[in-house]
């Protein structure tokens, strides 16, 4: 596998301050050091091509294992290989086949056009003048670049911007790209346009891609293969639905009735979620959708029926709920 | 190494655009230069009001020193300040994340990602000034002067750029090191002045901790035939070290950097 990780790890000495003046005076002339766990031993494998969404709430650890994949943090223990090579060597070798992109730090210039920090790059990775210009130009033409070049990158909207740093990240065409929050605080004509994007990148050159985001559209559109982290601990990696199956093994039964059905009579069939008029949603059993629907079909006066899954960000809500009470569980062990 | 020059270049092109979207800063800043310039002439007059020499030196070999102070303090502002700023700036917002991801040497990006090029201005001040003083003095430096002063004008270029190096390390730990730079050049103050004007502990202090004698004092020696052969072996010795020595700090420091706000 092109990018393996085995018992990563990697603790942070973060210094305890008591609030107010005299807990700081306190803490100028001795700091108390508390190791915190971003990473605490995760293990897993992307293969070429892939694209996986690592997701987790705030401090899970996600950007962490980015800044180790990509060579800016040694870890506590464990190791990862990315392509042969040990990333916190920042082996030149290594560096030119990879990138990193973090929507919520810029590495273009202020105060000049985007296009004078793509010539930076291009001398840093030494592309041949050729192979920028096919590159440039394939990229221009992705994501619409044309008019963004050659303004003041600060008199671009956040939505230009980011597909400024995108093309700038992949002037040197990496084969492996670390995608920290690319769509963040983007309005959803634009988010969409970045996904399809890095859709399209993906499929061009075959490049491996680790993405997080907070926005579930971002991973349901990219990514058949999540990594959920939660406290530096992974708690679940393999496809979207089967997370969905394992922790909701519900589905959602949207009816379209013709009249007007008492809500008892609803009950027998599944849980009864929302009663609109005459739209009813139902949490029926995954293992008994399609006898359910049947019975619904056969015995009610329907208009239309629709199955889904329920929502994704309930799920992956759900994974979190669950991990934090196993946390607690284990933090009131642990305090025994 | 060819790589590293087209780099240079391209930097030097990139902050010399960013200069000039801000124009008016050229102008008060040139006039700035020359105004600092005369003062400095000013004052060592001041100093030669009621007598012939300072320190043993006389008042054209003082400009000699002070001409050197202003061609330093151009390579300071022009080269190092800006990047220092700058370092503060990336270590703060976790961008220097994006050098450290790039196949480039670290501290080659950090120490010469920019240049302010109208402090360029002061070295040429300062030239003027020390070609000036030669002339008044009816000095023409030998071959051998000139090699001396040319090895010790490096020396000094290295033992700046080590301080200044050692100054930007320094924002790994501390973040903001503004300070660092204004106690360096309250140090560096006393170059004006030959080092032979201050005795015992300080000069000791300003001759191998804060090098600012190999910056102003030698140079101008050299180049009047007044300095020591072991004073230019000394020199070039401590240039090499602290260079390697700054390396090293450089890359622990580096080694050891947890970037800001993960």
């Amino acid at each position: 596998m092109p990018l393996t990780v085995t018992h990563l790890k990697k603790y942070y000495p973060v210094h305890q301050k008591e609030p107010g003046i005299s807990g700081s005076l306190k803490s100028f002339f001795r700091r108390e050091y508390r190791d915190v766990k971003a990473v605490d031993d995760i293990s897993f494998a992307i293969d070429t091509g892939e694209i996986v969404g690592f997701l987790g709430p705030n401090g899970a650890g996600k950007t962490t294992t980015l800044k180790m994949l990509s060579g800016l943090l040694y870890p506590t223990g464990g190791s990862a290989r990315v392509l042969g090579f040990t990333p916190n060597e920042r082996k030149p070798e290594y560096l030119r086949q990879m990138t990193l992109v973090m929507g919520q730090k810029q590495q273009l210039n202020w105060d000049l056009p985007a296009l004078e920090t793509f010539l930076v790059n291009q001398a840093i990775y030494e592309i041949s003048d050729e192979q920028y210009k096919r590159t440039l130009d394939e990229l221009t033409e992705l994501l619409d670049l044309a008019p963004l070049l050659k303004k003041q990158v600060r008199k671009l909207s956040l939505g230009e911007r980011m597909k400024c740093e995108l093309a700038a990240a992949l002037l040197h065409r990496p084969q492996v790209l670390f995608l920290d929050e690319p769509t963040i605080g983007l309005d959803v004509t634009m988010q969409t346009k970045i996904r399809q994007f890095i859709a399209e990148y993906n499929r061009r050159y075959r490049a491996t891609i680790i993405l997080t985001s907070h926005y579930m559209a971002d991973v349901t559109a990219l990514c058949k293969r999540v990594i959920v982290i939660d406290h530096g601990k992974l708690m679940y990696d393999g496809s979207l639905d089967e997370l969905a199956a394992r922790i909701a093994p519900h589905k959602l039964v949207r009816v379209e009735l013709a009249t007007n059905v008492e809500g008892s009579r609803l009950d027998s069939y599944g849980k009864v979620m929302k009663i609109q008029e005459q739209s009813v949603e139902l949490l029926v059993p995954r293992s008994k959708t399609s006898e359910i629907t049947a019975r619904i079909l056969a015995e009610l006066p329907i208009v239309d029926v629709t199955i889904q899954d329920p929502p994704i960000e309930d799920v992956i809500a759900r994974v979190f709920e669950q991990a934090a009470l196993t946390h607690n569980a284990t933090a009131a062990h642990a305090d025994d | 190494m060819r790589k590293y020059l087209k780099l240079l270049g391209i930097f030097w092109r990139f902050s010399i655009l960013r200069e000039l979207e801000y124009r008016v800063n050229f102008l008060t800043n040139a006039f700035m230069s020359v105004f600092w310039l005369f003062w400095g002439v000013i004052s060592a007059t001041i100093f030669f009001a009621h007598r012939d020499t300072v320190g043993g030196w006389t008042f054209e070999q003082v400009l000699v020193v002070l001409g050197l102070y202003t061609l330093f303090t151009g390579v300071m502002e022009a080269f190092f300040r800006p990047n220092i700023t700058q370092m503060i700036e990336h270590v703060r917002n976790g961008t220097f994340d994006f050098v450290l991801v790039k196949p480039v040497d670290s501290q080659f990006y950090a120490s010469f990602h920019s240049l302010t090029m109208w402090r360029l201005v002061d070295i040429l001040a300062g030239a003027a000034l020390i070609a000036y003083a030669l002339r008044a003095m009816g000095l023409t430096p030998t071959g051998g002067q000139l090699l001396a002063f040319g090895l010790l004008l490096l020396v000094a270029l290295i033992l700046i750029y080590c301080i200044w190096l050692a100054m930007m390390t320094m924002s790994f730990w501390f973040v903001k090191i503004d300070n660092f730079a204004e106690l360096f050049y309250a140090f560096y103050e006393t170059g004006r002045f030959p080092i032979s004007v201050y005795s015992g502990l300080l000069r000791a202090l300003l001759t191998f901790v804060i090098p600012v004698a190999f910056i102003t004092t030698f140079p101008a020696a050299a180049l009047m035939g007044l300095l020591e052969p072991t004073e230019l072996l000394i020199g070039i010795v401590l240039a090499l070290a602290l260079l390697a020595l700054t390396n090293r700090l450089w890359r622990f420091a580096v080694r050891s950097y947890a970037s800001a706000s993960s």
